[in-house]
């Protein structure tokens, strides 16, 4: 199955029949001969096709089947719209280079939100990938939730194409907007020595100020555990907030360095015992102490950026 | 009562207008594409104009709990800078078919040039492609004949008149606007009497069909309130409540619903406001105002 075939059949699922057959007309129409003006009314006419507050179905096998055509693909809470409009996307992707990339431009400095998302989004589908970079930072400098979101989270295309330093610039900012770590991409693959001396540098910022930080912070510093991020388990090991020292048996379970390593570690001696026995996780710390952090954590409305 | 204002340049208006139209009923409005009191000298400056349109100044709106809508096009004033123009056509396309767009508009003729002509044709035929109703402009000098001219240049190009909304009627252009088939809308400019003695003389002539009440308020002297008001006022002056309810919020709804882009299930179901919404990082509300009590001053009819 083309990942086209899987998208339509995913979409299908919720999407009514004649939305279905005219973006399967859409489609072969642009194939068989690309317009840009006509591209331009679909793109923007799936809202006149689709249900606006229509959601899609996933089921168990989509998450493999997906990640399996293109790796660390995933449409945890896409819509109709958007689910359309990156199937358009496919189509686009497929003219000379720089029709595409015209047509593409055109698109998004005209894009409203969700058509913004729906782009963004698409961006680890598109043929010669090294070329978005500059777009996807772009986006992450939004300060709309959703935009940010379509770039950062869900989405393998800056796991995949953004150096350090844009990787470490978007993680950053997730954290200064309540945004949840563990939902970003390769979040456990991209840590570097320099994007753990910046989450030190922010953690102490924080509790400076007399505010605390989310546990996710210190996922990125599973590798890279300098003498600085163990003076901060120190004080996360106090810590009565919630998730902190989840965050330290979560980062040293595996760690068998010892001397104030082994310290710390057997402070959290029974944390350790429920990571080792898979009890405990990173997601799981996202999900639920993120709440707390957070409050309201899935609800988009009520993050401040 | 409800109010759908489907004529109004809320780009020019402050945020007290918004309480305002909010508290005295105004659930949807239309915001359709304009000049702004002087020419544009770049494409470019079209292009933010119509993101604002279908973005930031949507937020706005919703944070008053008004559905804000738009019409995209280019305005005959414009439309007499023949290079300028030709950016803005190659730019419609883009926005035409948008979420929440219910027409190509306003356009049609200002000062009757050719050139006003060729951008009119251009924008009907992308109408008629679009498959989406048209708002027109009528020239405020030498309204009668221009606003003939206007149909027929529309029905020239194959424009249906139930899809097109003929607005800034008077009593010289109405009778041959609704004659041929079109929408007639007339805008409540203040100091004009055209909310008061004139609107109820012609109700009384032609009913409540096809005609729909707006205030066309923009960056001039303009009352964003025209609409409920001239309610009250053709109440005072015994036209039916449903004949005003016809033309201050249903026509308006029928007329543009034909975009499939507006609904009454789009205020109905509407989920309230959300005074802590951002949008691309602004806020409107500042130190925890109360949106409700801000706005009940402002009633203007019940």
């Amino acid at each position: 199955m083309t990942l086209e075939e899987k998208l339509l059949k995913i979409l299908q699922r919720t999407a009514n029949v004649e939305a279905m057959d005219w973006l399967a007309q859409e489609c072969a129409a642009q194939r068989a001969d690309f317009v840009q003006r006509s591209f331009y009314y679909a793109f923007s006419g799936v809202s006149r096709r689709f249900d606006k507050k229509g959601g899609l179905e996933l089921i168990e096998a989509d998450a493999e089947e997906l990640d399996a055509l293109v790796s660390g693909f995933a449409l945890e809470g896409w819509d109709q719209f958007r689910l359309g409009r990156v199937i358009l996307l496919l189509v686009l992707a497929e003219q000379e280079q720089d029709v595409f990339l015209e047509t593409l431009q055109k698109l998004l400095g005209t894009a409203d939100l969700r058509e913004q998302a729906a782009i963004y989004s698409a961006l680890p589908l598109f043929p010669r990938g090294e070329q978005y970079v500059e777009m996807a930072q772009d986006g992450l400098r939004t300060n709309i939730v959703d935009v940010f979101d379509a770039v950062a989270l869900g989405n393998s295309y800056p796991a995949q194409y953004f150096s350090d330093e844009a990787w470490n610039q978007m993680v950053l900012k997730a954290l200064f907007i309540s945004r949840p770590l563990y939902k970003i991409v390769g979040i456990d693959q991209r840590g570097n020595a320099a994007l753990v001396e910046a989450l030190s540098d922010l953690a102490h910022e924080r509790w400076a100020a007399g505010r605390w930080v989310s546990p996710e912070l210190w996922r990125s510093c599973q590798n890279f555990i300098s003498p600085q991020v163990v003076e901060d388990m120190r004080r996360l090991c106090e810590s009565q907030q919630p998730g902190q020292r989840e965050a330290v048996a979560l980062l040293l379970a595996d760690d068998e360095s010892g001397g104030a390593v082994a310290d710390l570690k057997a402070q959290v001696s029974s944390l350790v015992d429920e990571v080792k026995a898979g009890g405990l996780t990173w997601d799981q710390v996202g999900r639920e102490f993120g709440k707390d952090c957070f409050s309201v954590f899935d609800d988009k409305q009520s993050d401040k950026a | 009562m409800k109010f759908f204002d489907s004529h109004v340049h809320m780009v020019s208006r402050t945020t007290d207008d918004y309480q305002r139209m909010a508290a005295a009923g105004t659930v949807a409005l239309i915001e359709p594409s304009f000049w702004q009191g002087q020419p544009r000298t770049e494409v470019g400056s079209f292009k933010d104009y119509f993101n604002t349109l279908i973005g930031f100044e949507r937020f706005r709106a919703s944070q008053f709990g008004i559905k804000h809508y738009c019409t995209i096009g280019l305005n005959p004033k414009e439309a007499n800078n023949e290079k300028l123009a030709d950016g803005v056509m190659e730019l419609l396309p883009l926005y035409i078919c948008k979420e929440g767009v219910v027409g190509i508009g306003e356009i049609g003729f200002d000062d009757q040039t050719k050139l006003e002509e060729k951008y009119l044709r251009i924008q009907a035929r992308m109408a008629v492609e679009a498959d989406l109703p048209i708002q027109i402009h009528t020239p405020h000098r030498d309204k009668k004949k221009g606003t003939q001219r206007t149909m027929d240049v529309l029905e020239d190009t194959g424009c249906d008149p139930r899809r097109v909304i003929i607005d800034h009627n008077n009593e010289e252009s109405v009778k041959e606007v609704l004659d041929r088939g079109y929408w007639a809308a007339f805008t409540i400019y203040p100091h004009t009497k055209l909310g008061n003695e004139r609107l109820v003389e012609i109700l009384r002539e032609y009913g409540g069909e096809r005609i729909i009440v707006d205030s066309a308020a923009d960056w001039g002297i303009s009352d964003a309130l025209a609409v409920p008001k001239t309610a009250a006022v053709l109440k005072e002056n015994g036209t039916t409540m449903e004949t005003i309810e016809r033309v201050t919020y249903g026509n308006p709804l029928e007329a543009y619903g034909q975009s499939g882009q507006v609904s009454e299930s789009d205020w109905e179901d509407a989920e309230g406001v959300d005074p802590s919404a951002l949008f691309a990082g602004n806020t409107l509300f500042r130190g925890g105002q109360d949106v409700e009590e801000a706005m009940a001053q402002y009633k203007v009819i019940t």
